[in-house]
């Protein structure tokens, strides 16, 4: 997701306009000038500036700069990035995506479970084999259980299929 | 002296060592492969230093990290990928000497050099630490908040990006620590009514995500990085101590420029690995020979990167302001396990202090030996597929999450901080900043309230008192600086085209 400075500047005016505001709005200690409000007004007054200067493209010369730099060190290969459609951006979102799909069924489902679905739609969403994605998906949800909850004493949920042991 | 044994007896036991070995393999394992960070490696460990004992989940910290930092230069000299962001500088250099035909050469000064640069911030941390600890018992409010602010202000400098994103970045994180109720008047501050909130952000799922899980949705979009063909190893040290013995020069400046940016709060080895590389090039007697696959600058910059690591280690012991992003994990853990940072600790639990440097040695000697099976086995490490490594680091993050509280909302926060690392990277802008604003923001908050409840709202006293000033005028530097750079190459550039 790559925006133009404006936009992202733009959205840091609003975001510290905004904080200023709310930290404007927190109720004072009685009988001092100085509460929970004087910081999140310099932060948010920072942030005003800092977002005008990026919206005017100030300081985008160093970023240049260090691209550059980056690119001149390593391999052009990998490091390039091309422009990816948006189909194709959203692939992005699984690994968080497999995260709330873990906040949400965990309790329900059992961790077992659930870990076996999040490392098969992992895999399969890199792009890996049958060969390579069920082995793993049967594997690494016993070894992190067995790790965190029998050595480390994390109460993972037992839900539908406890483990065994 | 008792205090020495004391140290010995406390790192001389089963469980420490055996922590040490299994994170030094751990680190070298997570370090070695393309994309995954040191500062990465490290924070997917806090959950598991939970329940160990207090220099047992120390030493695990020190030693992930420092293994990390190293063998993330064997990608970069094999493929010509670094493995860490710290190795970036000086990539070229390494994959230039394997083209070479050297590899071992290359492999060999990274790990024998970044063990001596270990060591060499390690004993700046032991003789740096106790008389700035003496000193820093006087400071008051005032001091800290300048300390905390300059840290902020590094962090910003030493991101490669513009100057203003990264201070965008750092008013993020510190907007993000706003969050909650622990604020001056204890009263819900930007929760939005949301009870999980008002316990604010924590910082190591916030770290988890920025840097974990980011990297895993960076890699769903970007090709899969080239497979390493095998390749059979001959002597990897043969060499190294005629290397040692020609280059003392190069050695002796990149540790101390190491250690110095180390000791700076905010700024870490990814800068001490920048710095050292141009500075090497600079001051060599030979710099057309840079880029060719010359030793110099890779001993050089290998070494400052490692000896950075150590000598980071005494602005978090002593303020608990970190160095850089690794060792504000570690002022976590230190927190978590009683040791609360500060100068007292070395007054008080002088033993641990002692046990903390003892830990670093062993660990850099280790790095010697582990480093080379680690080199020998990196063709079969490293032709793992992503597919099968990432998924794995999906499950960790959400489980390692859940285990710092045994709350599910810490996921959440992981999920949300992966997005919002993802979006800022994309866009230039430094998550390394955000999160150290993020880990500092109360500190900062809380020493600007104090001094300006002590002031009665004046400013003065910010600038009256000595330390203060002298901390006020270095912060204020570090804010001038880009436009000094950006003033100084102006000129230049006007001038061949006029």
């Amino acid at each position: 997701m790559q925006l133009s400075d404006r936009y992202t500047g733009l959205f840091l005016i609003a975001l510290g306009g905004v904080a200023a505001y709310g930290g404007s709005r927190l109720p004072p200690v009685p009988g001092q000038q100085i509460g929970p409000n004087v910081f999140p007004m310099v932060v948010g007054a920072g942030l005003v500036l800092c977002g005008a200067l990026i919206a005017l493209g100030i300081g985008r010369g160093f970023e240049d700069e260090a691209e550059a730099d980056l690119a001149a060190h390593s391999a052009p290969e990998f490091e390039q990035r091309q422009a990816i459609g948006w189909g194709r951006g959203l692939m992005a979102l699984v690994p968080p995506a497999l995260l709330l799909f873990y906040v949400f069924a965990v309790d329900r489902l059992g961790f077992l479970l659930t870990a076996a679905v999040i490392v098969l739609t992992a895999a399969f969403a890199l792009g890996a084999r049958l060969r390579l994605a069920v082995p793993l998906a049967l594997g690494a949800p016993v070894f992190v259980h067995l790790v965190f909850s029998k050595l480390l004493r994390v109460p993972l949920p037992p839900g539908l299929l406890p483990a065994p042991w | 002296m008792s205090t020495v044994t004391e140290a010995f007896a406390l790192v001389l036991q089963t469980d420490v060592l055996l922590a040490i070995l299994l994170a030094s393999i751990y680190g070298l394992v997570v370090g070695s492969l393309p994309g995954l960070s040191a500062t990465m490696a490290t924070a997917l460990l806090v959950p598991v230093t939970f329940y160990l004992s207090p220099i047992a989940a120390v030493a695990t910290i020190i030693a992930a990290s420092a293994m990390a930092i190293f063998s993330g230069d064997i990608p970069g000299a094999l493929l010509r990928i670094p493995g860490t962001p710290a190795s970036a500088a000086y990539t070229d250099e390494a994959y230039a000497m394997t083209r070479k035909g050297q590899p071992e050469l290359a492999l060999g000064i990274c790990v024998w050099f970044s063990a001596l640069g270990g060591i060499a911030g390690t004993l700046s941390l032991m003789i740096l630490a106790p008389p700035l600890a003496e000193m820093a018992l006087s400071f008051s409010t005032y001091e800290y908040f300048w300390l905390a602010f300059l840290g902020l202000m590094c962090a910003t400098l030493v991101a490669r990006s513009s100057p203003v994103k990264a201070i965008a970045s750092m008013l993020l994180g510190l907007l993000v620590s706003c969050i909650g109720i622990e604020n001056p008047a204890g009263t819900p501050r930007f929760t939005f009514g949301v009870t999980d909130l008002l316990g604010g952000i924590e910082p190591i799922p916030a770290l988890v995500g920025v840097f974990a899980v980011s990297e895993v949705m960076r890699a769903m979009l970007n090709p899969e990085p080239p497979k390493l063909p095998y390749r059979r190893f001959g002597s990897i040290l043969k060499g190294q101590l005629e290397l040692t013995r020609t280059y003392v020069k190069p050695q002796v400046r990149g540790n101390t420029v190491g250690i110095i940016i180390g000791v700076l709060p905010g700024a870490g080895a990814d800068m001490a690995a920048w710095v050292s590389y141009s500075m090497s090039k600079r001051l060599s007697k030979e710099p057309e020979k840079f880029g060719t696959g010359h030793p110099e600058g890779l001993i050089e910059a290998g070494a400052s990167n490692n000896a950075s690591l150590a000598s980071g280690w005494v602005p978090s012991l002593l303020f608990g302001i970190p160095g850089d992003t690794i060792t504000a994990i570690a002022i976590g853990v230190l927190y978590m396990k009683g040791l609360n940072p500060g100068p007292t600790l070395f007054t008080e639990r002088a033993s641990s202090m002692y046990a903390l440097y003892i830990i670093f040695i062993i660990a850099n000697i280790l790095m010697i030996p582990l480093g080379i099976a680690m080199i020998r086995v990196a063709s079969l490490v490293l032709r793992a597929p992503r597919a099968s490594v990432m998924p794995i680091i999906v499950l960790l993050c959400a489980v390692g999450a859940f285990a710092t509280g045994n709350n599910l909302f810490a996921v959440l926060t992981v999920a949300a901080f992966g997005v919002i690392g993802y979006v800022m990277e994309r866009n230039g802008y430094p998550v390394a900043a955000m999160v150290l604003g993020i880990v500092m923001g109360t500190m900062v908050e809380q020493n600007l309230v104090t001094s300006l409840i002590k002031s009665d709202g004046n400013i003065l006293p910010f600038f009256s008192r000595p330390v203060a000033a002298v901390l006020a005028a270095m912060t204020i530097a570090a804010l001038l600086w880009p436009i000094g750079v950006r003033l100084r190459s102006w000129r230049p550039r006007s001038a061949p085209s006029a």
